[in-house]
């Protein structure tokens, strides 16, 4: 037995508090509130509001914003660290979209000029400039992806993948978000007063805040800070309304203290989500009543100095929070005059000086995601062994290709044909209800009838308790129909509803919703490597969930948005779109095709990769004996590059059973693979793979498996086996 | 103001017509005929199935095509408790009307 500890051996941050960890510590000690009217970009002057804006000026200036803010923010972090991380993990929610929203606006047509729009962009561009070669994950959770991020990162640590852990949060300041909680009537003119009596909503902010999470194993230093637990959870009560009693908030705390390893009133501080809003303030009470009783530790919300940072504020806080152990400060709860009595709180008012041990800090989200983090100064818990990877197994499958559902998409792959296009919303839609569809548009149709036919297929009896789903680009028709109506009215007027199912997550809560799914809820994004981000963040939560759950890629075709973010979608040509899903269960509690998340590399710096992966899977006997078909996945816009690792891969592993190059049948779209996948679960079902893609007869598996490799930008592996 | 001068000379009962189909149309409300909808039911909570999310959006809509800005929760709670009472509210309100 190893005792895996996570501890931070680097923090950096970017606030609007300033610059630097250093900025952050005094603020913590004086207090005061850094929100102002918006400076950073024009809007007409009934629309101006206050927000948490980072004033600091940047060096690297051909990136967005949110890139600056988190590259800033690892160099400090990385500043006394010469070893590359082995995963960068860092929760975003809107990415490179201020200056996608200016290119839009002025009608920018060349797709150069949004190479970094993507969400997944920022954590794909940190990775490369420190030399990152293993896994890239960017969770895209809403406001609680910065705190979603950091407990994936110590669970990725406890199951011995990586030793170093890039983690954090970054967001910066956007019209989307500006302008779409003010739509939703969320912003608080004053600027945010959590917890005030006169609270009328949040201010919206930018940040970033990178911490390097090292897993040790030697004897805790008293002077390094752990994060000791950590616990996810879903409402699957309402796309933005916390559940009005906090009973998600509650289960994640309580998970979270649980996987501590301590008790409520061990806890000497907690850090609030606290935006502000009239309903989160009164639902994170309500479960903080419930789980503390009347012995509520001292408590604070950071919000009504710096606003909310969405995916950032989870990283932030945990920084505070960490600055709170190492310095002994409780920082304010900037804002709040009078506190409700109705939420029977008592936030500390002015910076206090206090001995902190243990620190509970809450983030909460559109989608009901709720997450909340346990980190310390030192354990008082017994060791936390390091857990053994839970081999997973394939209850049931879906498929949408521009054929339609996995039973047509078989039928035209069978009769040698392709399964390109664009299904109609109309032949999506059919399986769901049209009262609960009415304000969803085409991602989230997909997730939903993708998600409820994996169930169906699955025969399943239970409610899946989580949802893990992939997108590379999120709802495209959401974020454009959003701003274009923002611009067509000279910014006066949006629509509330897209900017709800603009959220990358959006459509995982909507499965959430439907099913009752109210365990880890989790978005992933990153391009071609999105479904591979996805099903790799479900191994690495996996021994703690007991019941059946979801692992979904979908990805939308935009007529506008696709050719200009997608350079595959746009080579190609042709309009395609689609997703997979599967039902998923551990091992121990089910038999069924076995599937694992096996290889997860960049190619950049990386010579060897191909190399490394044939290594990873045994040796080229190993490989011929175990898989009976590949699936090679190579993005159009990767296309030479792709090929040639294909090539290279056949040659060393001297492998001669059928090839199948999958993006020729199903089109261009980043979650191809979802597709690829699904497939692969059919073909293993069957135990054979249609004579039309091996070139003659029926190709018998003979016990054998599929291995699904993604090549291009990254190399990515996937196995399946009987 | 050209568009306020088409409510110069519209009843109530026109107005609520219109609203009634603006919603249908707004919240693509499938099941719903907007001749059925009764002025007197509640909007949230009641026959529609409307949320919260509903309103704002409904909120926008107002605000564009009848330049009446409801913009707090306590006064939306109040006129978005009926089509009736919403249609007075626009009627009280909207430059175009009076």
């Amino acid at each position: 037995m190893v005792d895996i500890k996570a501890y931070i051996a680097g923090m950096g941050v970017v606030s609007p508090a300033g610059r630097g960890i250093k900025s952050l510590k005094s603020w913590m000690k004086q207090g005061g509130r850094r929100i102002r009217p918006l400076n950073l970009f024009a809007v007409p002057s009934e629309n101006l509001l206050p927000v948490g804006e980072v004033s600091e000026s940047f060096e690297v200036l051909e990136i967005p914003r949110a890139h600056q803010l988190a590259f800033a923010a690892t160099q400090e972090a990385m500043a006394g660290s010469q070893a590359p991380p082995d995963a960068v993990i860092i929760g975003v929610t809107t990415g490179g979209i201020l200056t996608t929203e200016m290119h839009l606006k002025n009608r920018v047509s060349d797709p150069e000029a949004f190479a970094y729009h993507a969400v997944g962009s920022v954590a794909e561009y940190i990775a490369g400039k420190y030399y990152c070669k293993g896994p890239v994950i960017t969770v895209s959770n809403a406001c609680s992806s910065g705190t979603a991020a950091i407990k994936i990162a110590l669970e990725m640590l406890r199951s011995g993948q990586a030793r170093r852990v890039l983690v954090g949060g970054v967001d910066s300041l956007c019209r989307l978000t500006y302008y779409g909680f003010k739509s939703l009537q969320l912003i608080d003119p004053e600027g945010a007063r959590p917890l005030d009596q006169d609270r009328r909503g949040m201010s919206v902010g930018e940040a970033a805040a990178m911490i390097l999470l090292v897993a040790d194993k030697a004897t805790p230093d008293n002077s390094i800070i752990e994060i000791l637990g950590g616990g996810l959870s879903c409402d699957a009560y309402h796309p933005t309304s916390p559940h009005p009693n906090g009973e998600g908030a509650l289960n994640a705390m309580r998970a979270a203290i649980r996987d501590a390893g301590i008790s409520p009133s061990d806890i000497d501080y907690i850090n609030l989500h606290g935006t502000g809003t009239l309903d989160n303030d009164l639902s994170e009470a309500k479960a903080l009543k419930s789980l503390f009783g009347d012995n509520l530790p001292p408590l604070s919300s950071v919000k009504g100095a710096f606003g909310h940072s969405l995916g950032a504020a989870g990283a932030v806080e945990a920084v505070i929070s960490a600055i709170s152990i190492s310095e002994g400060i409780i920082p304010a709860n900037t804002g709040c005059q009078t506190p409700d009595q109705k939420l029977g709180l008592d936030p500390v008012l002015e910076p206090i000086e206090k001995k902190v041990r243990i620190v509970l800090s809450n983030s909460f989200g559109f989608g009901g995601n709720n997450a909340a983090l346990v980190m310390g100064k030192y354990r008082e818990k017994k060791p936390v062994p390091t857990k053994k990877k839970p081999t997973l197994t394939i209850e049931g499958s879906a498929i949408i290709t521009g054929v339609g559902d996995i039973k047509k998409t078989l039928e035209h792959i069978s009769a040698g044909k392709d399964c390109q296009g664009t299904s109609p919303l109309s032949e999506i839609s059919k399986s769901l209800q049209p009262s609960v569809i009415r304000r969803l548009k085409r991602l989230p149709r997909m997730a939903l009838a993708l998600a409820l036919a994996a169930c169906k297929n699955a025969n399943l009896q239970e409610t899946p308790s989580s949802v893990f789903l992939g997108t590379g680009w999120g709802p495209l028709s959401e974020t454009y129909d959003f701003l274009k109506k923002l611009y067509e009215s000279d910014e006066k007027f949006t629509s509330p509803t897209d900017f709800i199912g603009s959220v990358h997550n959006a459509p995982a809560g909507q499965v959430a919703i439907s099913l009752g799914a109210n365990g880890p809820n989790i978005t992933t994004t990153g391009g071609d490597y999105s479904f591979e981000q996805s099903l790799l963040t479900a191994s690495i939560l996996a021994d703690k969930i007991d019941a059946a759950f979801l692992v979904i890629g979908a990805d939308e075709f935009h007529e506008t948005l696709s050719p200009l973010f997608d350079r595959s979608v746009k080579v190609d040509g042709i309009r395609s779109d689609g997703g997979g899903a599967i039902c998923l269960k551990r091992s121990d509690v089910s038999c069924g095709p076995k599937i694992c998340s096996v290889f997860f590399e960049n190619t950049a710096d990386n010579p060897n990769i191909i190399q490394t992966l044939i290594g990873k899977l045994g040796d080229s006997r190993e490989i011929e004996k175990r898989f009976g078909t590949i699936m090679a996945g190579i993005p159009a816009a990767y296309r030479q590059e792709g090929e040639r690792q294909l090539h290279e891969f056949l040659a060393v592993s001297d492998f001669h059973q059928p090839v199948i190059d999958y993006r020729r049948l199903t089109g261009e779209f980043a979650s191809a693979s979802a597709v690829a996948t699904a497939l692969a679960a059919e073909f293993i079902r069957n135990k054979k793979i249609p004579a039309s893609l091996c070139d003659g007869d029926d190709y018998s598996l003979n016990g054998k498996g599929i291995l699904i490799v993604g090549f291009g930008k990254l190399v990515t592996a996937i196995e399946i086996t009987p | 103001m050209a568009l306020y001068w088409i409510y110069l000379s519209k009843s109530m009962e026109q107005l609520l017509s219109e609203l009634n189909f603006k919603i249908v149309e707004t919240l693509n409300l499938v099941d719903v005929i907007p001749d059925d909808i009764d002025p007197d039911d509640h909007l949230i909570g009641g026959k529609l199935g409307l949320d919260s999310i509903d309103i704002l959006e409904l909120v926008m809509m107002i605000e564009k095509d009848y330049a009446v800005k409801i913009d707090s929760k306590e006064l939306g709670a109040k006129v978005f408790s009926s089509i009736k009472s919403l249609a007075g509210y626009i009627y009280e309100n909207s430059p175009g009307m009076h």
